[in-house]
Parts: structure tokens; C-alpha cells; sequence
């Protein structure tokens, strides 16, 4: 202890260390939180788990690179946005600069957001339709190497449909012969980027529309607050099903349209903080040393509200996730080609006389899985975040010694219970 | 710094006294007041109780007074006498939708300050009247080091960048008299003591060399020990930057140690102002009077043989709503409550003698 001290000075914890400390010791919530990290890495890198394109491959003697050659704009994009994002968390995660703590978790969370937005901007084409396999097999090309499950998303393969699972296709294959393991990983980046840009969508204009509403007070609280309970009362789903009759169909115009009707929950909770927050001394104290508004709203006031925002964004990606999925199922999602889980569980029943369990299995446990992670880990943070009101606190004594006494907000060690 | 760098600052602070002819800030006449029926959610029904006349509270009543270059002016007063909402309405930060300040002038570099747009008040704000607050502890934002608070109020009114910031933060923050500064900026307010953090807040308050600081109750929530460093600590910087001071409290000992002027409150009026020295020496106000007989001293035996009690003000406060009409300190006053003329009139304050003021018909010199 005393030669750790002497190496790195202690500066006390921040509140984001303190809510990890408290996340962490439950391993449910950390089981969730390794799958999610599963997940965006099945989306991140999607294009070398599952291609029909090999990565290298020799064709009339030449070396060919299909697989790199036929990555999108949009891919580059993501692996980008997921090199800087984890770039980020793990230098935030070192060094103790002031601002980096604060910001890193954040950040990683708009990259994340950003890459799926561009993901779904550029829509995927195929530009090189050449079948690698029909080559191999006609001895034109030789030495290919496959990405691990050699299937693409779109090929087609009319011999092989319906297939339950086998050697060859680990999931089956569904009515047009595509492997089900390639559709459901192409299909995770989908609900993953549904689930995070509407949820980024919904989550800004939620912070935004609450903390005017919470600062302000008064009548722009209560003409606000009128609007809020106008917008909470339309159904949601009804309103995506009727737009999708209207607009074309895309997957941006269900994320906008999950985004702008979803940020209610949000703007309710940042409104009650703000409320609480704006006679706060330290906050009268910033306005006395006529801070910008800007600073003053989204810089002081607002990470000591975010906590709730935060659980309640957890608990809406899932929602979105689960929306996208009906709204596939139904037909109203994106367009077939494209991978979705929702469209694949369809598939399913939708085919006469034969029940195929693969294709309802495998997305639906997807679904499942993916749902229930974000809800479990919504759920962790929460009670990291706010102990008093978890079942148990999952707070260990060895704790006390380094937890501030005095963080508004969080109750420290001083009350949790012993569960381990 | 040794003791010649003392000796000049000395008389820099006394010429400047003496040389300073304008008032660094002059209030007449304020009044403001607390709205009782307003809701204070919507702050609609605000308009129809002010139309039947009631549920304005008179928080501070005709308050008039100036502060001088350099001075440190006390403002004492009981708890919710108005001490603190004139201070709020200086710097315009009463609560919007429950208080209003309903007449009067407050005069600061010849400007209006209540007649200032929101956008001139930030350029006021925080560069030139700045203020500490009561709670050390909760004046601070828990979510970030007291380096960045500092830095930040610099970044803004200085045009400097992050690093120059810092650097002044922590030059700062050595200047009200932290230790190991670079380190402490890196720290939490709450790893901070009370009278560390009263520090920071001073220096936040400070950073940007304000004229005017106006520290409300600093001290209230410090052990004694504290509360007289961080009394040296305002004396000192008042001394080195020229700045006047509006020192709130509720504490007559330390208004008598640290101000130049005393001004006593009561029930939302200003009763007496005068020369600290003068007015320890020789109130001329009952209720100063009281005051001082209710205070016990050290090295003045009790007069007469064996222990004297110490002497106490009768009855309470008179609440807000419901004050008595006349001078509002006669049902308490003792040479007063007989008096027909201070059950009737109220008296305004009035110059009595060169440099002071009292609000009392009995005070020598008032007629």
C-alpha cells in the first residue's frame, strides 16, 4: 500500500472508478458486460468471420486479396471508429488525466455510435460477384484461405436451401441456401447499430430537452413537461408501423423514428435532477463566476445527473434491439438482403409444412441473449450507481478504507451488506 | 515575505483608503421580495397574488449603503434578516421565479447593476464582484478536481489557455495558502477539510482579481481555529489586490475584528451603520445594544459581587408577514415600547453624527 502510494500519488477515486469498482464485483454483471464486448466484436469484424471472399488467393498464378479488396467504405469507418474508441478506453483507463477519465467512457460510446451510423449510411454493395468457390472447384484458382466460415450474407445457393445444421453450414441454411451462422453475424451489427444510434438519438434530445425544461423552470417547465406527456402518449410501434408505409424502407428511418419519439424517458429524468440540482450551491456558484450557460448546464450540472440517464440508455438499447426485431419479423424492417435477426426468425414459420427450428432457434436465442444482456448490465449499473436502492449491495467491506465519505449521491460502503 | 514587503502593503492599503474618493459600491433603496403563494413549478399563479396584495414577503426593506476602495464593509444580522438576499440581489442571482427585487439602486462603477441586460451582468460576474458562498462542501462540484474549477473561471475570463490555467490555478491556490499546490489541484473536494475547501472556494472566488468580493458567511460552517486563518487569509488578499470586501455574518466578534464599517440589520432593515470601533464603543441603537450586552467578554469582571448574568434581548423575531407597526424593534426595546411615536413611526436611517447612521427616534443626535 505505502510503496503503491509512493509510485502514484492517490488522488482519490473519481465517481466513474467508483461506480466500475461497484459494477465489477458482481460476475453476472461482468458476464454481461463480456458478452456485450462479444457482441460489438462480432460486429466489428464481421467481414473476416464470415465471407465467401478468401483473404488470399491464387488465381492464374497471381495473388489475389478478394477479401480486403471488397471491404466497404463503411467498414473502414467502423474499424476506425472501434480502433480510436478502444484506443481510448484503455489509455483513459492509465492515465490519470483529468479530463480523459471523465470523457473516455463517453467517447467510446459516440464512436461506437458513429461507426454504426456510417455502417448503415453507405449501404452495402457487392462489387465483385465473382463466385471464389465455382473457381476452386474448376481449378482456376488455388491456395485460397477462407475467413472462417466461408459463406457470404447474400450468396444465394438454391441446391442447399433449408438445410438443417451440419458439418458444413454449423446453424443450416434458410430458404435461399445462406448460411444461418454468416446471416447472424452480419445481422449483430443491424441490432447493435440500431440499438446505439437510437438510443444516441433519443438520449441527446432527451438531455437537451430536460435540462432547459430543469433550468429554467417555470413556465418553460411546465409548457415543456405538457409536451413531454403529449409525446409519451403516442404509441411508439404503431407510429414506426405507419411511417414505414410512408418512407421508404430503411433501417436509418427506424432508428430516427425510435430516436425521436423515445427521448422522453430521458428528458423526464435529467428535468427531475436539474430541478434539484439548480439551487445547489456549487451550482449558483459557477453562474457567480458567469460561466457560459453551456458550461454551466452541460459541464457542471450535468454529470452529476447523468447517472440515471445513463441506466435508462442501457435499458433502451435493448428496447430498440427488440423493436428492430418485431418490426423485421413482421416485414416492416430492412430490406432482405440485408441481414436482420427479426427477418430470419420469420423465416421460420413463414414456409409451408415443415417447421425449420434452426431458423427460429438461433436468431430467437440472439434476440434473447442480446436483450437480456443490456437489461442485466442496465440493471448492475443501476445498483452500482445508486446502492441504496439495489436488493444487495455488492459492496465489500476491504472497500471502505477508499471510498470518499462525502460524494452527493452515492451512499458509500458504510451501510452494504456482506455478500461474498 | 518579510516584513518590508508588510510594511509597504500596509501603506498601500491605508493611502489607498484614504485617497479613494467614489464608492466601490453604493445600494440605495433596495427592496426585495420573497413571493409566498407562487408556485414555485409553474410560477403562474404568481401574477393573482401579488394583484390581492399579499404573499410578498419584504426580504430586505430600504437598505442603503456604500462601500468604499479597499474597506471591508460587515453586514451582521440575525438569521433571515435579509443579510444574505441583499447579497444575491447584488450579484442578480436570486431565485428568479420566487424573489424580485422591487425598488432601488445598486450602483457599482457608476453602472446600474439592476438595470444590466443578463449578458453585461457575466462580464460583472465572477471578473469584477465575485462571492464565496456559506458551504464550503457543497459550493464545490463533487465531479471534478478543484484544479479544474479554478482553471476553468481563468480559461474564461482571461483568455488563456488549458495550460496557462492550470498553472495560474495552482499559483492560486498556493496564494491562499495550500500546500503542495500542483498536487492538490489534481484533488477531489471531498478528499479536502473545510477550511481547505473554503480555500478553494476563495480562490475560485479571487482567480480573477475581482474589486468587490462578497463572502457570505465564510466562516459559519469552520471551527474557530479556521475561521480566523480564513479571516487573515481575506484581510491578506484584500490588502494585496485593493479589493473591498462585503463581509456577511452573523457574528458580531468577527465583523469587530476584521471590518472597517458594521452595518446592523434587523427584520429586513438596516438599523445602524457606523465605524467598527465607534460602534463597539458607543451603540446607539437598542438593538445594537442588546446585542453587545448579550455577548460575553473576556477580561471584564461582572460588575457588582459574585456572577452576573448575561444579558438577553426579550421576546423573539417578529415573523415576516406579521411585523409590528412603528419601528420594528419596539415590542423588544426597552426604553422604546412605551414610547407612542415608536409604536407609530417607523424611523428612517438618518446620518446622526459625520459617518453614522441609525434608525432609532431616541439616538442622540436623530432629530
Amino acid at each position: 500500500m505505502s510503496k503503491q502510494s509512493q509510485e502514484r500519488p492517490n488522488w482519490g477515486l473519481s465517481y466513474g472508478e467508483l461506480v466500475w469498482r461497484r459494477f465489477r464485483k458482481s460476475r453476472l454483471n461482468m458476464a454481461c458486460l463480456i458478452f456485450v464486448a462479444f457482441l460489438l466484436l462480432l460486429a466489428v469484424f464481421a467481414p473476416f468471420l464470415a465471407s465467401d471472399r478468401p483473404f488470399i488467393v491464387r488465381i492464374d498464378g497471381k495473388l489475389h486479396f478478394p477479401l480486403f479488396k471488397n471491404l466497404q467504405l463503411a467498414d473502414y469507418c467502423i474499424f476506425l471508429a472501434a480502433g480510436v474508441a478502444s484506443l481510448q478506453l484503455f489509455v483513459g483507463s492509465r492515465r490519470q488525466n483529468r479530463k480523459f477519465r471523465i470523457l473516455s467512457p463517453v467517447c467510446c460510446l459516440l464512436y461506437v455510435g458513429l461507426g454504426s451510423m456510417l455502417i448503415l449510411a453507405f449501404v452495402p454493395r457487392r462489387l465483385d460477384a465473382t463466385d471464389y468457390r465455382a473457381l476452386i472447384a474448376s481449378g482456376k484458382a488455388s491456395n485460397a484461405v477462407f475467413p472462417p466460415i466461408p459463406y457470404g450474407y447474400d450468396r444465394t445457393n438454391l441446391e442447399l436451401c433449408r438445410q438443417p445444421p451440419s458439418r458444413r453450414h454449423w446453424l443450416g441454411t434458410d430458404d435461399v441456401g445462406t448460411d444461418v451462422l454468416c446471416r447472424l453475424i452480419h445481422g449483430s451489427r443491424i441490432s447493435l447499430a440500431v440499438g446505439f444510434v437510437a438510443v444516441g438519438i433519443s438520449t441527446i434530445i432527451g438531455i437537451v430537452a430536460g435540462a432547459i425544461l430543469g433550468y429554467f423552470g417555470g413556465k418553460v417547465d411546465f409548457i415543456g413537461m405538457r409536451i413531454v406527456e403529449a409525446v409519451m402518449a403516442i404509441p411508439v410501434f404503431f407510429l414506426i408501423i405507419t411511417m414505414m408505409a410512408f418512407f421508404p424502407r430503411s433501417i436509418l428511418n427506424i432508428m430516427i423514428i425510435i430516436g425521436i419519439t423515445g427521448w422522453t424517458g430521458s428528458a423526464r429524468f435529467i428535468r427531475a435532477e436539474f430541478l434539484k440540482l439548480r439551487r445547489q450551491d456549487f451550482v449558483q456558484a459557477a453562474i457567480s463566476l458567469a460561466l457560459p450557460l453551456r458550461s454551466i448546464l452541460f459541464r457542471h450540472m450535468l454529470p452529476n445527473a447523468i447517472a440515471p440517464v445513463l441506466v435508462n440508455a442501457t435499458f433502451g438499447i435493448s428496447s430498440a434491439i427488440f423493436i428492430e426485431a418485431a418490426l423485421s419479423f413482421l416485414g416492416f424492417g430492412v430490406a432482405p438482403p440485408t441481414p436482420s435477426w427479426g427477418q430470419m426468425l420469420s423465416l421460420g414459420v413463414s414456409t409451408t409444412g415443415r417447421f425449420l427450428w434452426w431458423l427460429t432457434l438461433f436468431p430467437g436465442l440472439a434476440i434473447f441473449l442480446t436483450v437480456m444482456a443490456y437489461n442485466l448490465a442496465g440493471e448492475g449499473l443501476r445498483d452500482a450507481i445508486d446502492p441504496p436502492r439495489a436488493g444487495t449491495a455488492l459492496v465489500s467491506p476491504a472497500l471502505t478504507g477508499r471510498v470518499p465519505p462525502a460524494v452527493p449521491g452515492v451512499n458509500t460502503a458504510e451501510g452494504g451488506r456482506k455478500t461474498r | 515575505m518579510n516584513g518590508d514587503d508588510t510594511i509597504l502593503n500596509f501603506r498601500f492599503s491605508i493611502g489607498n483608503r484614504r485617497s479613494a474618493i467614489g464608492n466601490q459600491l453604493s445600494v440605495e433603496g433596495l427592496c426585495v421580495g420573497f413571493f409566498t403563494q407562487a408556485c414555485p413549478e409553474t410560477g403562474l399563479s404568481r401574477a393573482k397574488s401579488r394583484g390581492r396584495g399579499n404573499g410578498v414577503v419584504p426580504a430586505v426593506q430600504d437598505v442603503s449603503f456604500s462601500i468604499k476602495k479597499g474597506q471591508t464593509f460587515a453586514l451582521v444580522g440575525e438569521s433571515g434578516c435579509g443579510k444574505t438576499a441583499t447579497a444575491l440581489a447584488i450579484m442578480r442571482l436570486l431565485p428568479a421565479g420566487q424573489s424580485r427585487v422591487v425598488q432601488g439602486k445598486i450602483l457599482f462603477e457608476g453602472r446600474n447593476l439592476l438595470e444590466l441586460s443578463e449578458k453585461q451582468m457575466r462580464l460583472i460576474r465572477g471578473s469584477k464582484i465575485s462571492m464565496v458562498f456559506q458551504e464550503p462542501a457543497t459550493s464545490l462540484n463533487p465531479v471534478y478536481t478543484v484544479g479544474d474549477q479554478i482553471a476553468e473561471a481563468i480559461e474564461l475570463h482571461q483568455n488563456k489557455n488549458a495550460g496557462q490555467a492550470w498553472e495560474d490555478a495552482a499559483a492560486i491556490l498556493r496564494k491562499v495558502g495550500i500546500a503542495d499546490p500542483e498536487r492538490r489541484a489534481l484533488e477531489y473536494p471531498h478528499r479536502l477539510s473545510g477550511g481547505m475547501q473554503q480555500r478553494v472556494m476563495i480562490a475560485m472566488a479571487i482567480s480573477c482579481n475581482p474589486v468587490l468580493l462578497i463572502a457570505d458567511e465564510p466562516t459559519t460552517a469552520l471551527d474557530t481555529t479556521v475561521q480566523a486563518q480564513i479571516l487573515d487569509l481575506l484581510d491578506d488578499l484584500r490588502k494585496q489586490n485593493g479589493m473591498s470586501i462585503l463581509l456577511i455574518t452573523h457574528n458580531l466578534g468577527v465583523a469587530a475584528q476584521r471590518a472597517d464599517i458594521i452595518a446592523v440589520m434587523y427584520a429586513s432593515r438596516l438599523v445602524e451603520i457606523a465605524d467598527s470601533r465607534q460602534l463597539l464603543a458607543q451603540p446607539h441603537h437598542p438593538y445594537t445594544q442588546g446585542l453587545l450586552r448579550s455577548l460575553p467578554r473576556l477580561g471584564s469582571p461582572p460588575t457588582g459581587s459574585g456572577v452576573e448574568r448575561l444579558q438577553t434581548i426579550p421576546g423573539t423575531v417578529p415573523e415576516a408577514l406579521h411585523l409590528p407597526g412603528g419601528c420594528k424593534f419596539h415590542p423588544r426595546c426597552r426604553v422604546g415600547c412605551a414610547d407612542m411615536r415608536c409604536r407609530k413611526i417607523e424611523p428612517a436611517l438618518r446620518e446622526i453624527q459625520p459617518g453614522r447612521w441609525a434608525a432609532c427616534w431616541r439616538a442622540p443626535g436623530y432629530e
